[in-house]
């Protein structure tokens, strides 16, 4: 009798974690058959009656738990019953069950070969003097049609395998005959083929490509890479602006994002911005509580295992009690079920009711939500930017800042330093005000940034940061380079050590650069912040990354 | 008949390949037996019906299926490298070659099983227990029905479980590399053979293709009746009850009207 479980951590295992891999399990389950059959400390099997003649041993399985157990072994093929032997569960009565032999084990190295089952039947035909059962007829028939050429053979070892069988005394053949037939239910269910491939679901194509073509259609012009995205896709234009706009948490959102709660309501849920719109609706239409359920259930989902228990004992006492504080409307049913569920909560409890709140949502207040002055008004509200005026650069792709050049630009920026003392020992902070008069090119600092790259600031030498002392070295080496070809974009800015003529130059250069950009977006600077300014002087540089190092200057760079 | 003529029709030189058919046929029947008995004692492998007489049946069928897999190999392969057969005795020779390789793949299978199963369940460590699958019995009928020999004597050492390992891995290698050998020296396609035996016929009695040592199949009514509960059991009681009480309520009418016909009298 199995009565107590001997493993209860692989019991825990079989019954909760569906990832488990075939392979893992098999292992468990051999190591589990294995420690049953200790004498001292494994199951007791006992004889069963059969012709009177020596018992043939089994087991019996008598509590849940080992049943729950049992059903795992039984399921992967280790152990057979004895009666009803095509259903292979452990059922909760007195009925007896038997080990598997190893040579029968469910193992991954050792494929289920079509020859041996043809070989299987061959015997059964024999036996059963050719009535075989419908789904063996069947797969006879079609194992004869296939393996043809095989067939002389599968009627010989048949024949063999038979008489070898006969050899033995009648309980241990008795035995050998339900082990083979219990391997071959595992192997083989006794599923009519025929019939099982016509009850299998099938959707029409025209049904699943009409639905692929809808969300095609709906989501095209909403995709940054098939469309223009605004004001411009980040990836091409290296410009931001993309991504501030459509924050999660944003004032103000953006049309298109707008319109993709429209879609669906998943779209709605799903977009933080979103949820706190239809939140606020929901609040005026006194049914907050629905969301709040189906908010407090993902987070159930998602959370820490250790969390689990309260958070569901907080959910149970808020919403689904009697008399809750937000008690939310679910039908009689599911509620048994998830008040049942809770007794031992785990993960997914919650499924049940969690769906039908969802659908509940989905079916009444999205639709009236879509109606509503509050949507209207966030609508109306809804901001389209501007797409970004250098078009035309993004048909040429200008080279960006590699991780390489950043970093030979640091360690040449580094050498500098260590072999400069420092001009100015002060990183000095001010407010953003003075630096957009920076910015906006009216300051004779002649590292005037036009461009639409990522203005990120340097520092002195007391406070680098990694990226200023890039920009220090992105300049120094700019310099030299933009002297001499005057092209590209982005504007290097003079350490405090070089010359007037230099610097000079370099303010020719960036108003020239200024002029054919033609345009300054204060407001891009204005929403980043930068993290150290420096204030004017002669130490202070201000210069942004750039990113746009002519595609000739990294070789020079290196040679420099 | 045909062949008589298709003799003629060859230059009379033909050779009669009947003879070394029937040779062939035979050994490769011993071989299939073998194979079949080998099979049925690595099942009974790892169970309580393992002992070291089964670990030394084991080794014994085994080293006997390789003869006979060598001698098959050698006759086959030299009959197909042969270029003056006939085109009929080809085609029988290549079906033979089909068969004998399938043999093989079966035999290959199971040594590597028996390989494994004997490393995992080694006889004498006493915390490694046997799986109790209620076969007692021991298997030595059917390594006898294997090696052709009335009883199996019994002579190994009694760490045969282990020692024997070493050699099975051996054996191993060897088989595989046979057949890989066999796979590029004969061109055999195995698809393009066509069997002589139609579905059922193993039903047919005596239909074999050539002199297997045991006649004739038994078909035997054996079921595992666990499922009907000894139904054939009860089936018979109820029948034997049957004729009892009919017998009894017989002697009773007998009975009675011989009382009836004294008392009338």
């Amino acid at each position: 009798m199995v009565t107590s479980n001997p493993a209860p951590a692989l019991h825990n295992q079989l019954s909760w974690k569906p990832r488990l891999t075939a392979h893992h399990l098999s292992l468990q389950a051999e190591k589990l058959m294995l420690e049953m059959q200790d004498p001292k400390t494994g199951v007791k099997s006992q004889p069963q009656r059969l012709f009177n003649s020596p018992a043939p041993l089994s087991v019996c399985f008598s509590s849940a738990e080992a049943r729950s157990f049992g059903s795992t072994l039984v399921a992967l093929g280790y152990i057979y019953p004895l009666r009803d032997h095509k259903r292979l569960v452990i059922k909760p009565d007195a009925s007896l069950y038997r080990f598997q032999t190893p040579y029968f084990w469910p193992t991954q190295q050792w494929p289920v070969e079509d020859t041996d089952y043809a070989i299987y039947l061959a015997k059964r035909n024999i036996r059963k003097k050719g009535i075989l059962e419908l789904h063996e007829q069947e797969q006879y028939n079609r194992l004869h049609k296939w393996m043809n050429h095989k067939w002389d053979f599968i009627v010989m070892q048949a024949k063999e395998q038979y008489r070898a069988a006969k050899e033995r005394k009648k309980p241990d053949r008795v035995v050998f005959e339900c082990q083979e037939r219990a391997y071959w239910v595992v192997h083989r269910p006794p599923m009519i083929f025929t019939q099982q491939s016509i009850m299998r679901p099938r959707v029409k194509s025209s049904v699943s490509i009409g639905a692929l073509v809808k969300y095609c259609a709906t989501y095209r012009s909403h995709d940054p890479f098939l469309s223009n995205c605004l004001p411009s896709n980040p990836w091409l234009t290296d410009d931001v602006t993309y991504w501030t706009l459509n924050m999660p948490n944003v004032e103000i959102p953006t049309k298109m994002r707008v319109e993709r709660w429209t879609f669906s309501f998943g779209e709605l849920l799903s977009d933080p911005r979103g949820r706190n719109d239809f939140r606020l609706f929901l609040k005026k239409e006194f049914s907050g509580e629905n969301l709040a359920f189906w908010e407090s259930c993902e987070d159930l989902k998602w959370g820490t295992a250790a969390t689990m228990r309260e958070k569901a004992e907080q959910i149970y006492k808020t919403f689904l009690a009697r008399g809750a504080p937000r008690w939310i409307n679910i039908d009689g049913k599911t509620m048994e079920v998830t008040v049942k569920g809770l007794k031992h909560p785990h993960r997914y409890v919650l499924d049940a009711a969690q769906t039908h709140i969802y659908m509940l949502m989905k079916k009444d207040s999205y639709g009236r939500y879509m109606k509503s002055p509050v949507f209207k008004d966030t609508l109306q509200k809804a901001m389209s930017p501007e797409e970004h005026k250098f078009r035309t650069f993004l048909f040429k792709r200008r080279p960006s800042l590699s991780p390489i050049v950043l970093r030979q630009q640091e360690q040449e920026q580094k050498a500098k330093m260590a072999a400069n003392v420092d001009i100015t020992q002060l990183c000095r902070f001010t407010t953003p005000v003075p630096h957009l008069a920076v910015y906006s090119g009216i300051s004779d600092f002649p590292s005037a940034n036009a461009s639409p790259s990522l203005p990120f600031l340097a520092q002195t030498p007391v406070c680098p940061s990694p990226i200023s002392v890039a920009l220090d070295s992105t300049s120094a080496s700019d310099r030299r380079v933009e002297a001499s070809e005057g092209e590209g974009e982005g504007n290097p800015a003079a350490p405090a050590t070089v010359g007037g003529n230099a610097s000079k130059s370099r303010v020719a250069l960036s108003l020239r650069r200024l002029l054919r950009r033609g345009c300054t977006p204060t407001t891009m600077f204005a929403s980043l912040s930068p993290k150290c300014h420096s204030a004017a002087g002669t130490s202070s540089r201000i210069q942004p990354i750039s990113p746009d190092q002519p595609s000739q200057a990294p070789p020079r760079r290196i040679a420099k | 008949p045909a062949h008589f003529q298709e003799e003629i029709a060859n230059g009379g030189t033909h050779f009669d390949h009947t003879p070394v058919r029937n040779e062939c046929k035979t050994m490769l029947d011993a071989l299939n037996k073998v194979t079949a008995c080998y099979r049925h004692l690595v099942i009974a492998l790892g169970s309580t019906s393992d002992s070291q007489n089964l670990r030394e049946e084991l080794k014994r069928t085994r080293k006997k299926a390789q003869e006979l897999a060598v001698a098959n190999r050698t006759k086959l392969t030299s009959l197909l490298k042969d270029k003056s057969i006939s085109k009929e005795d080809r085609a029988e020779y290549e079906r033979l070659w089909v068969l004998f390789s399938s043999s093989m793949e079966l035999l290959e299978v199971d040594m590597k099983r028996s390989l494994e199963i004997g490393q995992d369940f080694p006889l004498k460590v006493p915390t490694r227990h046997l799986i109790q699958t209620g076969m007692t019995g021991s298997t030595t009928t059917v390594a006898a029905r294997a090696m052709s020999v009335q009883n199996m004597k019994y002579e190994a050492d009694s760490n045969i479980d282990t020692a024997d390992l070493r050699d099975l891995q051996s054996e191993i290698s060897q088989v595989t590399q046979m057949m890989e050998e066999m796979e590029m020296k004969v061109q055999v396609a195995p698809w393009a053979v066509e069997a002589k035996q139609e579905a059922g016929a193993e039903l047919k009695s005596n239909m074999s293709v050539g002199n297997s040592s045991v006649g004739v199949i038994s078909i035997c009514e054996e079921e595992p009746k666990e499922e009907e509960g000894g139904g054939g059991n009860r089936d018979a009681g109820f029948a034997s009850i049957c004729a009892v009480l009919v017998f009894l309520v017989i002697i009773t009418v007998a009975v009675v009207l011989g009382y009836l016909v004294i008392n009338m009298s």
